[in-house]
Formats: C-alpha cells, structure tokens, sequence
C-alpha cells in the first residue's frame, strides 16, 4: 500500500518529539533570534509542523489547567527544603515599612500567580481582597459566586480578606482549609509542616479530606501548626505576628545579628548567593537595612563593615577578610 | 480575534478532547491508514482549524472531522495506486453520523485521574521535572538546582514528559472510574 499521505518530512512521532521540545522552550521563556528563525523555518517545512506544534502547544498550556484542579492533596513531590524558617526570623530581622512595586493583576484565565526566589508580589483580587506572596511561593485562585478559593500551591502567602459574608473565603494548603470571613492571615508551607498565622480576626482550620472534624479556631497573635505529629497551637504576642509576616513589607533590617544568620536570611530572596566560610567573619555582629533579594550590596555592605572583600563564583558571593600576608 | 495564547485554549478545550474519537474514526472507517499515517492526518488537519478563524468555528468537533474527511480524500484522489476497498470507504467517509455529535466531556476529577494515570508510566526523572513544572509550578532552573542536574537537561525530561503525555492523550481514557489514588498527607489531625 503506498503512503497516502504524502511522504512528508519525518513521521507522525518525529515530528511530534520535535514539536514538544519547540512547545516547552517557547512556554518557558521567549525564544531568541536565532531559535525563532529555526521554529519558523521547521513551520514553513511542512504544515504537519504546524499541527504538531499547536497541539503540543495547547496541550502543554492545557496541562497547567488540569494541574490546577487539583487541590494540593495529591502532589507527590514535596517542596524544597525551607529550613527552620520561623527560627530564622526570631534570631534575624526586624523589617522596615517599605513596600517594593505595586499592585499586579493576575492571570485570570488561569488563576495561577508564582514567584521566583527574589520577589515578593502584592496581588489584588476581584473582591477587594489582596494576597502578598512571599519568594519562591505559588497560589492558585479560584473564584465562583458563592466562594472564594485559594490552593496555596507552595510557599507562603499572605491574605488580607475583604468582608462577605455570602462568599467564604477558604485558602487550602495540602489538604488544610482554612476559612476566613473578614481577616488577615497566613499560610506557609514549611518543612515542618503547615503554619496559619492570625494577624487580625479568626479563621476556622479544618481538615479538608474529613469535613465532619470540627474546625479549630484560630484567632489573633495565634498561630496553628499541622505537623506530622500532629497539630499545635502557639501563642505569639504582637511583635512575634508582625516579624513572623514582614516580609510583606520588603525590607531586611539588621540589628546587631550574627553576619552568618543575615546572610542566611538574605540568601532566601536571592540566586545569587551570600557564602562566609570563616567562621569567626560568620558571628561578627551587623546592622544594615537592604531591600529584599539584594544580595549584591549586602555582601558588598559586609564587606565594607569588616574590611573584607566580595569574590564573585557563579552564583556565589564569597565574603572573606582581606589577607594581611603577603606570602597569600 | 483571540491572541495566540486564548486561541490555544480554545484549542485544548474545544478541540484536542476529541482527537481520541476522531483516531478512532478514521482508523476505523480507512482500512488503507496504518496509525502512522493517522498521526499525518490529524496533524495536518490541525494546521488547518488553527489557521482558520476560531471564532467562526461554531462545533469544533464537527469542524475537525470534516477537515480530517478532506484531507484524506484528497490525498486519496492524488495518489496513483489506490486499493479497491479504500476507494469504497471514501464514500463512508461522506456519512457523518451520530457518533461525531455524542460526546461526553471528562469531568475535573477524571481528567486529573487520567493525567495522573498517565504519569505513572513516566520514567521517574522525567516524571518529578513535570511535576516539578506543572503542580509546583518550578522554573527550569529552579528543577534543575533541585533535581540537581543542568538545565539543558531539564529541557529534556520536560521534553519527553510532554511527548509521552500527549501520545497517551491519543487514546481515549481507559476506565477512568478505577483512577483512584492514594491521598498523601504530610501532616496529622487531631
């Protein structure tokens, strides 16, 4: 039987591993010059291409939907390690009122809003409610009529819940809803576990995968830990709520804490990367005020503080005291 | 007119559902057609409805069928050599019956059965980069510092995932009711 289909370039699977390759590069970021010419002119080749690339296409773009629909329960990949992070906050940074960039909108077709490790984004919803998403942080917004749904898909977000009463607003983390009213609360996935933070009013915390478990309340300057061995609640005054959500605000304030854990805590907003390997460096005491993600003029600021110099390696910013031998 | 990316969910959600019932159909009704040459038809009737303008388009399904009728009929009457019986089947290729207009759209929990179902059959690298990418929404290089391996490679596993999940989307779901899955908790109640 000869080929009705006329012999094209390549067969049916070829032509699709090569559209999927040119389907997730292009999803992932522009295409530069050169690649765009190559795609056209693989396009231009044979109009299969082009059926083949926008099926790969739509369906790449479709997959994201599909992820969409699930609630978190599901994910079999647990987030990156985000050590001892509410420790890192008590021993470091008091923060600044700042604000960095404004109000964004959102892709509402999709609902899905991510950051990378350097940005903490403000988000403005439809009701009037904002959501601030810390670095490296993902939340899936879901609205409807009658409710109000968050899938907070990792990292750590922030909400302040504009009143109404006819639509619960539910943020649900790996399978914990919490429910709000008229609130400010937040919701981080940790290592350790599922952390609710109660800034203003009460939330209702519930199981999501048991409906018949009574809700627990959490209310001001309380927070609520989901943890493998089972949950806690912990009571924090004022000034622990505020530290524990001042990421918010943009800014890192150093007062006198160790160099090594400022570095740490300067480090979760950046790729580039702040390493002190000498120790002694690492526990001099440092004040400084920098804006999130900056680890450039942290180190540069260390530097200076400590009469050290910055050596650049990739994507890391070594701190080292200037050496005094000249036999070095 | 719609910008490229609402066209292309347009695409997924009014036209890529029934590629498994078009396969089907045209293997069935064209004995000449081996799944190869399938793949070239649905391709280029592909090309054809993303050219053509969407809105315009009032039943996608319907669009696509026809499409993918003409092309084979074409390439049927340019050939020199043709098979008796595939001449015959052209004319059955006329009849658009009932079964282009029934068709049941997934539900949310069995499409993401499905999608699930399909990645169990990923090899495992290629496997956690997709779900790094799809449910944590990871960039390529942040899979890459933590799957610790290059980007370039990342690129790769993405790739195949891709071209493994949409081979499977050819064919419709299989028993989707059994696609239950284990809830993983990482936390305890009460």
């Amino acid at each position: 039987m000869e080929d009705i289909v006329s012999a094209g370039s390549g067969n049916g699977a070829e032509i699709d591993a090569r559209a999927s390759a040119w389907a997730v590069r292009s999803a992932e970021r522009p295409l530069d010059p050169v690649e765009q010419c190559e795609l056209d002119a693989w396009l231009e080749e044979d109009s299969r291409h082009l059926g083949a690339f926008v099926r790969a296409e739509a369906l790449w773009l479709d997959i994201d939907r599909i992820a969409a629909l699930d609630s978190g329960t599901r994910r079999e990949t647990p987030p990156p390690a985000r050590q001892h992070r509410w420790q890192s906050y008590a021993m470091a940074a008091s923060i600044a009122v700042a604000m960095v960039g404004g109000m964004i909108a959102y892709d509402r077709l999709a609902g899905r809003i991510a950051t990378e490790r350097s940005e903490v984004r403000r988000i403005a919803l439809d009701d009037g409610s904002v959501v601030t998403l810390n670095g490296d942080s993902a939340i899936q917004v879901r609205y409807s009529a009658d409710s109000r749904q968050i899938i907070l898909r990792r990292g750590e977000a922030s909400f302040k819940v504009a009143h109404n009463a006819q639509r619960p607003f539910v943020v649900s983390a790996d399978g914990l809803k919490v429910r709000a009213v008229g609130t400010e609360f937040a919701v981080g996935i940790e290592e350790s576990g599922i952390e609710v933070t109660v800034e203003e009013g009460v939330v209702a915390v519930g199981d999501g995968a048991n409906a018949s478990a009574q809700p627990r309340y959490i209310r001001r300057n309380e927070q609520f830990v989901a943890a493998e061995t089972g949950p806690r609640k912990v009571v924090l005054d004022a000034a622990d709520v505020e530290r524990r959500t001042a990421w918010r605000k943009g800014l890192l304030v150093f007062d006198g804490q160790q160099l090594g854990a400022a570095a740490a805590e300067v480090n979760r907003y950046s790729d580039l990367r702040v390493v002190i390997e000498d120790p002694t460096l690492a526990r001099a005491e440092f004040m400084g005020i920098f804006k999130l993600g900056d680890a450039r003029a942290f180190a540069g600021a260390a530097a200076r503080a400590f009469n050290g110099e910055v050596i650049r390696r990739g994507d890391e910013l070594i701190l080292v005291r200037q050496q005094n031998s000249p036999s070095h | 007119m719609m910008d490229r990316q609402a066209q292309l969910r347009w695409f997924a959600r009014e036209v890529l559902p029934h590629e498994p019932d078009l396969r089907k159909w045209l293997g069935g009704r064209v004995r000449g057609l081996s799944s190869c040459d399938v793949d070239e038809v649905v391709q280029e009737a592909y090309a054809r409805l993303w050219v053509a303008e969407a809105d315009a388009i009032r039943s996608p399904r319907a669009y696509l069928f026809v499409t993918a009728r003409h092309i084979v009929g074409e390439h049927i009457r340019r050939s020199r050599i043709v098979a008796i019986d595939l001449v015959a089947d052209l004319d059955t290729l006329n009849i658009i019956d009932e079964e282009i207009s029934v068709h049941r759209r997934l539900s949310a929990q069995e499409e993401l059965a499905r999608l699930y179902e399909i990645l169990q059959t990923l090899p495992p690298k290629c496997r956690q980069a997709f779900e790094l990418k799809k449910f944590q929404d990871f960039s390529q290089r942040r899979i890459a510092e933590h799957m610790g391996i290059a980007e370039s490679t990342v690129e790769k596993h993405l790739s195949k995932a891709l071209r493994l999940v949409s081979e499977a989307m050819k064919q419709a779901p299989s028993g989707a009711e059994d696609g239950r899955h284990r809830e993983r908790r990482f936390w305890k109640w009460g």
